[in-house]
């Protein structure tokens, strides 16, 4: 029985613009679900639909089997992490853990033990009678996740609860995060625009897109097999190289061809990753490398097949510290690489530089779907 | 467009499909909470509005009555001289009063955001005759305004014994006494708004400015005053209401006179309606009122609701 | 050279300071004088009052225009001071401020957390409510109050002062609430609480700030209202700003001008000590939604 099931639900406001337009997720409990794309893209929506917060249009939503589309947001069951926090300003950080407690009705000396277990929990044992003025952010942070986890609901909503926090402590708090999953094995909705926070703490991402899920899958699959180019740019960084390529039969084989900017042409071994391609001999497809597959040369992986080294000249250095991202031009696209530190050329220069296309996808220049 | 439409998404709203009592309740609670208001408001403004409407149209005199006489009190009103001179009137108090009060509140305001001293104090002297009713008001200015004993007198003790300032009793004269005392009210308020606008500047504007080589008189003629605009809207559509709803000011300080040489719309209405038992002129009368502020009101309204469309 | 005009653009500052000054104190002088005048005037004699002038010290300080103007000056037929008057002002206004400011409270937190279709439209129509010139519902509300016996009542004004102060009031909290965040109602509805529940637990706590700048905006308007006064009090339930103005202007005889003096500061006082107390407050409801919109 899955923990969380949205069936086809749509969501239309002032019956025109439709924000969500037929979304279906199934999770399991325990599983970690994060919702991710752009601004616009419908997965606050979707979140508030499933908190009650917002009504739907059409569709169901089941949690742990029930049907609870009618019900209004304190008869579901769930807690939410905000990305404001939302803490109660008036209220202490114990009066903030234990509200819901108490508006459930819960008796007051097992509110008291409740909040003990989750601050404990939290390490904010210290900061129980502080107002939410008198707390840094990731305390702040820490006690909006203590007022979800306090009632043990059977899912908990995160709203972009990250997305506040400076970088170093949004690093440690994402680890904290996925620990706390790990060690309670809670069902949890997550939802972020940051690609590395989906790929890192996710079991399942549904990647959405004008209220569509443009792919529902494991952090891998959407990085390995992206369902179309939207998928592909929006998941990794620095973003997959789109190049326009045409494909062509060499020896028996398949292949695409390139041409750097001072007019020589390659022909990359497309190998097994080609095998889908036989109906696009002659025609044009783009290509999605991935900047880490366009590196220096390791002289023990040239000899395989799906393996091409070409010269470019370099347009641009980048350096972020563990490696290197130069650009270069290929069939006249801009394209970065992942270069080791050490093996950067510089500016200007013209550098040998290996594709590794075993990892390679390709799109459907009009459907922009993945092909295979 | 995009602050409206997360304005919508921000809307907490019980669900659709939820059924039973409990469920009910909640979806309702909100407008049933707003109901009372809302009637209030349905009869209490819009409803009397059109009841005065209604009066105006008929031959009411010392009580309601409901035979209909067309537009007759308007045609007899723009014949009355009195109200032609109360209309007069509020064309020269309100003109002088908003002028004054604006050029005083700015040019104050302005002044006091030079990093001055005591700043705090003299914006509680500037400001606190606003807090006064213009009954008070109007009473002081009466006695300073007296002929024989008010600040003709200090003048006079000063060596100028042949100074006079009757204005208070002369019928060319007396409505500007009026145009003092509301400046000496209104403008500590006037200076406030400005104040708080000049506060609310990017201070990196001006900084900017600077380097740029601006002095500071260009820089406020330039960059600061354009960006008040917003006050300068504000202040003289409150400016004008209050002008235009002047009724106690008068009625403490000239009472009209003399003769009814200081009537204002607001004194004609109350004379009209209450105490000469003419209902129906004087609903005309706050008619046209009515008619004076809207035609003020929904310009700005409407051009305050397209920029925050925009913004 | 360098150093000279440095020097010189010293001074100029140095005048310029100087003048500013001057303007600035010169205005605290007239915004000043009327109140000194008053207090002046409302200690003398009226010999004092006929042989000096209105910036003259008094010759010595006498009590008895305040106690007169307080217990037995003549307001129209009646010679009681304004003694009575003064409480029927306070009479009127505690109710209408207490309740049209709770009304309001609610009202904002409808309009800004409760949001339906066609709330917008409703709170833009009683926005109007605040710029309507009150001369146009006069005739109604006399006949309506007429009706229900209110005329001529304590309970009358009142009404009034609510149904017309509303407006302002739900514009006060509405336009505090619209900066609270959404997601704070939110959060306490996944906690399980209602709609009042949300309302006295979560936001009234932190209305504070707002709570004082309604009471004291409603107060100095219901206090300082002369129109209605006139138009829907009369005798026993005159409130004090009336009660002044007939002091004043209906007086026959000797013009007491140390009296009307004495009676124009207590009818001031209680909304001047408010903004003493208080001017901050005060500075900040005068200005609320006139510059923000």
């Amino acid at each position: 029985m899955a923990a969380l099931e949205i069936q086809n639900v749509r969501k239309t406001y002032g019956g025109k613009t439709e924000v969500l337009k037929g979304i279906n997720i199934s999770i399991e409990k325990g599983e970690f679900l994060i919702l991710v794309g752009p601004s616009g893209c419908g997965k606050s929506t979707l979140m508030n639909s499933i908190a009650g917060l917002e009504e739907i249009t059409d569709g169901a939503i089941l949690i742990g089997g029930e049907d609870v589309s009618g019900r209004s947001p304190k008869d579901r069951d769930i807690a939410m992490v905000f990305q404001s926090y939302a803490l109660y300003p008036s209220m202490n950080v114990r009066d903030n853990i234990s509200f819901g407690l108490e508006m459930r009705k819960v008796p007051k000396d097992e509110r008291t033990a409740e909040v003990e277990r989750v601050a404990k929990m939290l390490q904010i044992e210290h900061l129980l009678d502080r107002k939410p003025s008198q707390l840094s952010g990731g305390q702040r942070q820490r006690v909006a996740m203590g007022r979800a986890l306090a009632r043990k609901p059977k899912i908990y909503l995160f709203d972009e609860p990250l997305s506040n926090l400076d970088a170093k402590l949004r690093v440690e708090m994402r680890t904290e995060i996925k620990k706390l999953h790990q060690n309670l094995g809670t069902t949890i909705v997550y939802v972020t625009h940051d690609q590395i926070e989906a790929m890192t703490l996710a079991d399942r991402i549904a990647v959405m897109k004008d209220g569509i899920v443009q792919q529902f899958g494991t952090p891998q699959e959407i990085y390995d097999e992206p369902a179309n180019i939207f998928v592909a740019g929006f998941m990794g960084s620095p973003a997959m190289n789109f190049i326009p390529v045409q494909i062509q039969n060499e020896g028996g084989g398949l292949v695409a061809k390139v041409t750097t900017r001072d007019g020589r042409t390659y022909s990359l071994p497309l190998g097994e990753r080609g095998a889908c391609l036989t109906n696009y001999v002659g025609k044009q497809v783009t290509l999605g490398l991935r900047p880490e597959r366009v590196t220096q040369v390791n002289p023990h992986e040239v000899e395989r097949a799906d393996v091409m080294v070409l010269e470019a000249e370099i347009d641009m250095v980048e350096p972020t510290g563990p490696d290197t991202v130069m650009h270069i031009h290929l069939n006249g696209t801009e394209v970065s690489c992942r270069v080791a530190p050490d093996s950067a050329g510089k500016l200007g220069e013209k550098m040998n530089l290996m594709l590794d296309l075993s990892k390679a996808v390709f799109f459907d220049i009009e459907s922009q779907a993945r092909i295979g | 467009m995009r602050a409206i439409s997360m304005g919508a998404h921000d809307r907490p709203e019980a669900t659709a499909k939820a059924k039973g009592g409990l469920a009910w309740l909640e979806r309702w609670l909100p407008k049933m909470v707003l109901a009372p208001t809302f009637v209030m408001m349905l009869v209490f403004i819009y409803g009397y509005i059109i009841w005065t409407a209604v009066l105006s149209m008929t031959n009411s005199r010392f009580l309601p009555s409901y035979d209909f006489v067309g537009l007759l009190q308007f045609e007899k009103l723009f014949e009355n001289d009195r109200w032609l001179v109360a209309c007069t009137n509020l064309g020269i108090f309100g003109g002088l009063f908003i002028l004054v009060c604006l050029v005083l509140g700015v040019t104050l305001a302005i002044l006091l955001d030079q990093k001055i001293r005591q700043e705090g104090a003299i914006r509680t002297v500037y400001l606190y005759p606003m807090a006064l009713s213009f009954i008070v008001t109007g009473t002081a200015w009466k006695w300073m305004l007296n002929p024989g004993l008010g600040l003709e007198k200090v003048v006079r003790d000063l060596g100028f014994e042949s100074f006079s300032f009757d204005w208070i009793v002369d019928p060319n004269m007396a409505i500007y006494t009026l145009v003092i005392a509301a400046v000496w009210q209104s403008s500590g308020f006037v200076m406030a708004m400005f104040l708080a606008g000049l506060r609310g500047i990017d201070n990196s504007i001006i900084q900017a400015a600077q380097i740029d080589g601006a002095t500071l008189p260009k820089i406020y003629r330039r960059i600061i005053l354009p960006s008040l605009r917003p006050v300068f809207f504000s202040a003289f559509i409150i400016l004008s209401h209050i002008a235009i709803k002047s009724f106690d000011l008068v009625a403490a300080m000239t009472g009209g006179g003399p003769g009814y040489s200081t009537d204002l719309p607001a004194t004609f209405m109350y004379a009209h309606s209450f105490t000469r038992s003419q209902i129906g002129l004087g609903a005309a009368s706050a008619m046209l009122m009515l008619g004076g502020v809207l035609a003020i009101l929904i310009p700005y309204l409407y051009s305050e609701l397209r920029g925050s469309r925009n913004g | 050279m360098v150093n000279q005009t440095a020097q010189s653009s010293m001074n100029w500052s140095r005048i310029n300071r100087g003048l500013i000054y001057a303007v600035l104190l010169t205005a605290a002088l007239f915004y000043l004088l009327p109140l000194v005048v008053m207090v002046l005037t409302s200690f003398k004699t009226m010999d004092d009052i006929r042989s000096g002038n209105l910036i003259s010290w008094p010759t010595e300080f006498v009590f008895d225009a305040w106690s007169k103007a307080w217990s037995t000056a003549c307001t129209g037929v009646r010679c009681e001071g304004v003694e009575g008057y003064f409480w029927n002002s306070v009479q009127i206004v505690v109710p209408a401020v207490l309740i049209s400011t709770f009304l309001g409270a609610l009202n904002g937190y409808v309009f800004t957390k409760w949001k339906f279709r066609g709330s917008e439209l409703l709170f833009g129509l009683l926005l109007f409510g605040c710029f309507i010139p009150f001369q146009v519902v006069l005739l109604p509300m006399a006949q309506t109050l007429g009706l229900l016996g209110l005329a001529n009542t304590t309970a009358g004004l009142v009404f009034v002062h609510i149904v017309y102060g509303m407006a302002f009031t739900t514009l006060f909290f509405r336009n505090f609430y619209i900066n609270i965040p959404g997601e704070l109602v939110k959060a306490a509805q996944l906690d399980g609480a209602g709609f009042f529940t949300i309302f006295w637990r979560i936001l009234l706590p932190i209305s504070g700030p707002i709570i004082v700048v309604t009471i004291i905006w409603q107060t100095t308007q219901i206090w300082n209202d002369f129109l209605f006064g006139v138009v829907y009090g009369s005798g026993d339930t005159q409130p004090i700003t009336v009660a002044l103005n007939n002091l004043v202007n209906t007086s026959t005889g000797v013009k007491e001008y140390n009296v009307h003096m004495a009676a124009a500061i207590i009818a001031g006082l209680p909304t001047l000590l408010v903004y003493v107390l208080a001017g901050k407050y005060f500075v900040r409801g005068l200005t609320a939604g006139s510059v923000k919109g």
